[in-house]
């Protein structure tokens, strides 16, 4: 299902390039028609197809940006962690259903696996009786 | 309470993911402004409501669901930011040089 902000957002694009295009052509032959005809003050305002052009492919393409947006998170830390600790990466899947690139999972992993913590005599007189066990 | 001494009781997360979205669309409204050839306050105007239909999207897409299912009422947007003045105005400083910017590219584009 991810094709479809990214479709609709390629199509709003098209529509706009179209009628920017439009716009020009139309402002290049008002120009031309101004010099040709010695009357002044012919309307030179745009046709209103073009501007309805323009508003709905704005439109479109602001659908598929806002689509397309990663979810956002919560912002007090307690209810963010919260959901993390409770649903882990399936909480974080994005519209077309893989896990979102900056997915770090436990933020307070850090304080959690402390390596200047660790005991290291302790495991160090468990491993040397565990070889100790395993050579007899 | 001070604003530091709160921060440290209730942190809060800071990535927002919204700002990418604003610079975006802030981009995309001044080609709008550009080749609709509005002048002054009108390209001004359009840019506002262009950018308040925009927040009007993200909130039914994206806050709507799930501060609903947080038990929240509608129009509460107090579980993804600070506060409703911040969700419907956060994006606007901040795009409008990038409109500003493309609006004058696409007027001088368009009108040669």
């Amino acid at each position: 299902m991810a094709w479809i902000p990214r479709f609709i957002t390629f199509t709003g694009l098209v529509l706009l390039a179209h009628a920017g295009y439009s716009a020009q052509e139309h402002a290049a032959l008002a120009s031309t028609t101004a010099q040709h005809s010695n009357q002044a003050g012919t309307s030179t305002s745009l046709p209103i197809d073009i501007s309805i052009e323009t508003i709905v492919a704005t439109m479109a393409v602001c659908i598929g940006l806002v689509l397309n947006t990663p979810n956002l998170r919560p912002i007090q830390w307690n209810v963010w962690a919260g959901k993390i600790e409770r649903e882990g990466a399936e909480g974080f899947r994005d519209s077309s259903g893989a896990v979102e690139k900056d997915y770090r999972g436990n933020p307070f992993s850090t304080l959690e696996s402390r390596p200047g913590f660790v005991d290291i005599r302790k495991q160090r007189r468990e491993f040397a009786e565990w070889a100790k066990s395993e050579s007899t | 309470m001070s604003i530091e001494r709160e921060n440290q009781i209730h942190p809060i997360v800071t990535e927002s993911t919204l700002s990418n979205l604003y610079s975006l669309t802030s981009s995309l409204f001044g080609v709008t402004a550009g080749i609709l050839g509005l002048e002054s306050y009108n390209g001004f105007l359009l840019y506002l409501v262009l950018s308040v239909i925009t927040t009007i999207f993200v909130y039914v897409v994206k806050v709507l669901p799930e501060s609903l299912s947080e038990g929240r009422s509608i129009g509460d947007t107090e579980r993804f930011f600070k506060g409703a003045l911040q969700f419907w105005s956060g994006g606007l400083a901040s795009g409008m040089p990038g409109f500003v910017l493309t609006w004058t590219l696409f007027y001088g584009l368009v009108r040669v």
